[in-house]
């Protein structure tokens, strides 16, 4: 399994994610890509930014990478998040992966864009029309590894 | 006594006006106890506590672990990126 890993200030470039997915041993490559909305509710969004905790981000989607290598036959793998402003329609988050067979496509990238969004240290902070902000909070604290787990149960 | 680095993000890191600084504990002190020092100095983790992940030296790490001097200690709050 290759993968890459990017977390960067710069924009995202889908087509390098895809080209980076290429591969003879896959026959299907699912693409997710996250971009800032501009409306939730009746909340007009003009800009995100998003702050990290880098070391442990990178480790934390190094372990996803190769928990979904674990399950499913990944070839190869992308996860790459923008940190800093992202304006309106452009992308936070790519997430890739090539498989042999689409069913292992689709569902490794789906796992792999919700773990991202409840183990990785990164937070959002919308930035409103009215120029109110706020960081927005995840449902649940990131869950501690398997280990940990059985250690914290006594 | 233990030296500990902790670094706040996100709204801890506005909340409490600042993103690194040291704090220094007994020697052995827990995760635990290192929450009840800086919930008693700064209330805004206080308002957090009951969702805060430490992570020490990078990694995640329950409540119940054992601080060594020099650690880094990160205060969690649930994530959101993506």
């Amino acid at each position: 399994m290759t993968k890459k890993i990017d977390i960067q200030a710069a924009p995202l470039d889908v087509g390098a994610a895809f080209g980076f997915l290429q591969d003879p041993a896959a026959g299907g490559i699912d693409l997710f890509v996250g971009t800032t909305r501009r409306w939730t509710g009746g909340r007009e969004t003009t800009r995100l930014e998003y702050d990290c905790y880098e070391p442990l981000a990178r480790r934390e989607m190094e372990r996803l990478a190769e928990e979904a290598a674990g399950r499913w036959p990944v070839v190869r793998v992308c996860l790459q998040h923008r940190l800093g402003v992202v304006p309106v329609a452009e992308a936070s988050v790519i997430v890739g992966v090539a498989t042999p067979h689409r069913a292992d496509a689709f569902a490794a990238c789906r796992f792999l864009i919700d773990a991202l969004k409840r183990q990785v240290p990164i937070w959002k902070r919308e930035v409103y029309a009215d120029g109110s902000a706020a960081w927005i909070k995840g449902a649940s604290p990131p869950e501690l590894p398997a280990a940990a787990r059985r250690d914290e149960e006594g | 006594m233990s030296t500990i680095h902790v670094l706040l993000f996100s709204v801890l890191g506005q909340r409490v006006g600042k993103r690194r600084f040291t704090v220094t504990v007994g020697a052995g002190s827990t995760g635990r106890e290192l929450l009840d020092v800086l919930v008693a100095e700064y209330p805004e983790v206080g308002a957090y506590r009951s969702v805060i992940r430490l992570a020490v030296n990078e990694e995640y790490a329950p409540e119940s672990v054992v601080l060594s001097d020099g650690d880094e200690v990160a205060l969690i709050t649930p994530v959101s990126g993506g």
